[in-house]
């Protein structure tokens, strides 16, 4: 385990190489220019040395290949510069927002995966009628685009139930709404994949074996599927949390969640260089970090894995 | 046991509740749509900027006509480059210390470590007269420092280390919270100098999204919206739960002419052309859609009330189609088979962008001016993006379109600003230079800037806006449309046309 681990390490410095350079270029070759959108965001008169000398402050004066060597060699040691915007240093700008994205992304995985499993497992084990119910409900849940099923969510909860609040303050309870909103749209999608690999399995040998042993449906899933599916079903999650980072962004906006979607879009809106870049560092290192630990899950879950790595 | 009668017990509990009410804090909370401040050490815009300018204040304030008043300084005198500033007497910062002419010195030097040097005042050039006098010198000998000390950029405040997260102010509150990007609270300062304002407590609250904002103020959670786009106002419901105010109309919603654009967008060269467009403009019929029928039609792109430059000085274009087609048929595009004019071989077909600052602020306006100039045989290319950095970078800049919808204003008291930023061939923003005019309008401009007393700018502006909006036709006017601010019902917000200077606190709250 600990080789593969090092050498999963190892692979992954092209990729993340060739994330740096795709994160640095594509922002800095996006039409805008973030002296000028910042200067006349000032509502202003400023003269063409303003903006020589705040191009020059931001290195932006530098050819494109030398601005990225140098952004490589502070990127590598921790330091992503400071944002145009606000004046702050960009992982100061980041350590305040990144917290309320990871609790809401978490707090919504954890809800996908409830939905998921309740989706899953009823749609296989409920009556025809209802399971088909169950499918369509399904479906029309990932096919509802997350804004409007927020809008939704507002106009029964806080407007017409007055059950929840829409100007928050990134308190626990402020949260309830946006998780809910992400919560069902990835729910629903992971439970098809729940349910697909349950009906598979139901049709594996040990499985057919268990049933005509008369084992009890809980204890069949628990004993004989759960262990057998739990490897794919943390691929999914672990994509689905990486989803949840980068995609709860419009989400955060429409319930004013504390979150690094504001941040992001206010930087992309503003050219906000040094802002975008690292958002787009940490969103792909949150997706390497999540796709390692659900490869560390399927080879802890699966006992032909484990020893295939043990022989290697 | 002798017991009071239940009126007698409820008239002496209103009795003893009567001061505590009249007592009550009044508090707002305002939702604006973004944090834009900045702490950066030589940009720090805390507090000096937008809705939240409440904390410090500027030397001067505009009034109804953006004319500059006294505010922190009392009196001012211009001869040959030269201020000499008297200081209001009594003010202190909210830490007590006093705001003489030492204190203002020292505020007006920190405007000289700023990206944007807007002031332009020697720092070398001070020159303390006594307690609450001194003098300075303008770097360009301009007349018109006073006017750009009505930007609430050039607020004054306490010299202190930490001033970039936490300003020393005069102003009527002081800055009790702030979470970037989630709020921002004031509170009355008790030693305000000035009139007390009428609410005690202010929490600003960023928030981005138009519906979030609009369902809020349904719901009670906010009581005023103070940025209103055209989408809000469609969708604003018409049961009384939400209250418009409006301010007199000072926007203005323009096609700006390509006029150095690169061909094939070089049409419009010929100025015939581009009255041609002027007169095949339905003003009316925009001004019934745009905002839900708030704007007017517009002879140009400052409202005459604006700076005293009144409404003759420009003639403005009516609505004649027929007067459109004579033009261009008699500047030789004639009538194709398939309805759109030609000549020599060529096309009349344009290319329209809209718009600045994104689309979303004019629709459904790109639309209807393009089924108006096709209606005359002019053929509209439309392409509509709504990002301020792609207009510029790919159409703006490289002259890659004849036409350019924006919407903007002078949201300036330096009456030269928006005119010079927009128009001249020398422009810091030089994707503008595509719009310049030329030599001429560059002169009038740069002569309105030298100008040494306010009437000879007036005088100046005056010809460098009829040129531009009706002799070069480098913009075709189009509306002028109001600021907005929505509310629940029972406030009485106070409008201003510079919506940096609404000033919330002075809200009353009526009906209650």
């Amino acid at each position: 385990m600990t080789r593969f681990l090092f050498w999963r390490l190892i692979t992954a410095i092209p990729t993340l190489f060739g994330m740096s350079l795709l994160a640095f270029f594509i922002v800095s070759l996006t039409p805008g220019d973030p002296v000028m959108q910042e200067l006349r965001a000032m509502g202003s008169a400023f003269s063409p040395e303003d903006v020589a000398a705040m191009r020059a402050e931001f290195g932006l004066d530098k050819p494109l290949p030398v601005r990225y060597v140098l952004w490589l060699g502070d990127a590598v040691r921790g330091e992503f510069g400071t944002s145009i915007a606000s004046g702050r240093s960009v992982i100061d700008e980041i350590s305040i927002y990144l917290p309320a994205t990871l609790t809401l992304a978490a707090s919504a995985l954890v809800g996908a995966v409830a939905i998921s499993l309740t989706l899953g497992i009823a749609a296989v084990s409920a009556p025809r009628g209802v399971a088909a119910l169950l499918r369509t409900f399904t479906v029309v849940l990932v096919s509802i685009p997350s804004f409007w099923m927020a809008l939704l969510l507002i106009w029964v909860f806080v407007m017409q139930l007055g059950w929840a609040r829409l100007v928050g303050n990134g308190s626990l309870g402020d949260l309830v709404l946006p998780t809910v909103t992400l919560s069902l749209a990835a729910g629903a999608s992971l439970g098809r994949v729940v349910h697909e690999r349950i009906r598979a399995e139901m049709c594996e040998d040990h499985v057919r074996l268990a049933i005509a042993k008369g084992q009890s449906p809980a204890s069949i899933l628990i004993r004989h599927i759960a262990p057998r599916i739990i490897g794919p079903l943390a691929t999914a999650w672990a994509n689905t949390l990486g989803a949840l980072l980068g995609g709860a962004v419009i989400v955060e906006t429409i319930f004013g969640w504390p979150g690094l979607g504001q941040l992001i879009l206010q930087a992309i809106a503003q050219r906000d260089y040094p802002i975008i870049q690292a958002y787009l560092v940490f969103m792909g290192l949150g997706y390497f970090a999540t796709s390692l630990l659900a490869d560390v899950i399927v080879i802890i879950s699966d006992p032909q894995l484990r020893r295939g790595l043990a022989y290697d | 046991m002798f017991r009071a009668p239940l009126t007698a017990r409820l008239a002496a509990v209103a009795l003893f509740a009567l001061p505590i009410a009249a007592n009550a804090e009044t508090s707002l909370t305002i939702a604006v749509i973004r944090d834009s401040n900045s702490v950066a050490e030589n940009n720090f815009t805390l507090t000096t900027r937008g809705p939240a300018a409440q904390v410090v204040e500027t030397a001067v304030q505009p009034d109804e006509n953006f004319v500059p008043q006294p505010l922190l300084f009392d009196s001012w005198d211009y001869a040959d480059g030269i201020y000499t500033i008297t200081v209001h007497p009594g003010i202190r910062f909210s830490d007590g210390s006093a705001f003489n002419a030492d204190a203002a010195i020292a505020a007006l030097r920190l405007n000289d470590l700023r990206k944007s040097d807007i002031l332009e005042i020697d720092p070398e050039s001070f020159v303390k007269l006594d307690e609450m006098r001194f003098t300075f010198r303008s770097e360009r000998n301009s007349a018109l420092v006073i006017e750009n000390m009505t930007h609430r950029n050039t607020s004054l405040f306490a010299d202190t280390a930490d001033r970039a997260n936490n300003l020393i102010g005069t102003g009527p509150y002081l800055l009790e919270s702030y979470d970037p990007k989630v709020s921002m609270t004031v509170v009355r300062n008790p030693d305000y100098w000035g009139t007390p304002r009428n609410i005690d407590r202010i929490t600003y609250r960023y928030i981005a999204d138009d519906n979030a904002r609009i369902l809020a103020l349904q719901n009670g959670e906010i009581d005023i919206i103070a940025d209103v786009t055209p989408q809000m106002m469609l969708s604003m419901p018409q049961d009384g739960s939400v209250v418009l105010h409006e301010s007199r109309p000072i926007r203005y919603l323009g096609l700006s002419v390509g006029i150095n654009s690169v061909a094939p967008f070089d049409i419009l060269k010929d100025v015939t052309l581009r009255q041609a467009v002027a007169w095949a403009i339905d003003r009316d019929a925009i001004a019934e859609v745009l905002f839900d029928g708030r704007g007017v039609p517009a002879k140009g792109i400052l409202p005459g009330w604006m700076f005293g430059l009144g409404e003759d000085h420009t003639d403005g274009f009516g609505y004649d189609p027929e007067k459109a087609a004579a033009l261009m048929d008699a500047a030789g595009w004639t009538l194709g088979a398939d309805g759109v004019r030609e000549k020599d071989g060529r096309k009349m077909k344009l290319r329209l962008v809209a718009a600045y600052p994104n689309v979303t602020t004019v629709k459904p306006v790109p639309e209807m001016v393009q089924q108006m100039l096709i209606g005359v045989g002019i053929d509209i290319e439309l392409i509509e993006v709504d990002d301020a950095g792609v207009y510029d970078d790919t159409y703006l800049e490289p002259g890659q379109a004849d036409l350019f919808m924006e919407m903007g204003s002078n949201n300036n008291t330096d009456p030269t600003y928006l005119l010079s930023m927009l128009y001249t061939t020398t422009t810091p923003w030089t994707g503008y230079r595509t719009l310049a005019p030329g030599a001429h309008v560059d002169a009038l401009l740069a002569d309105a800037r030298s100008a040494q007393t306010r009437e000879e700018v007036i005088d100046k502006v005056r010809a460098a806006h009829r040129a531009i909006v009706q002799d070069d036709l480098a913009t075709i006017p189009i509306l002028l449309v109001p600021n907005f601010v929505l509310s629940r019902p029972g406030l009485e917000v106070p409008m201003s046309e510079f919506t940096d200077w609404i000033d919330f606190g002075m809200t009353r709250v009526i009906g209650e």
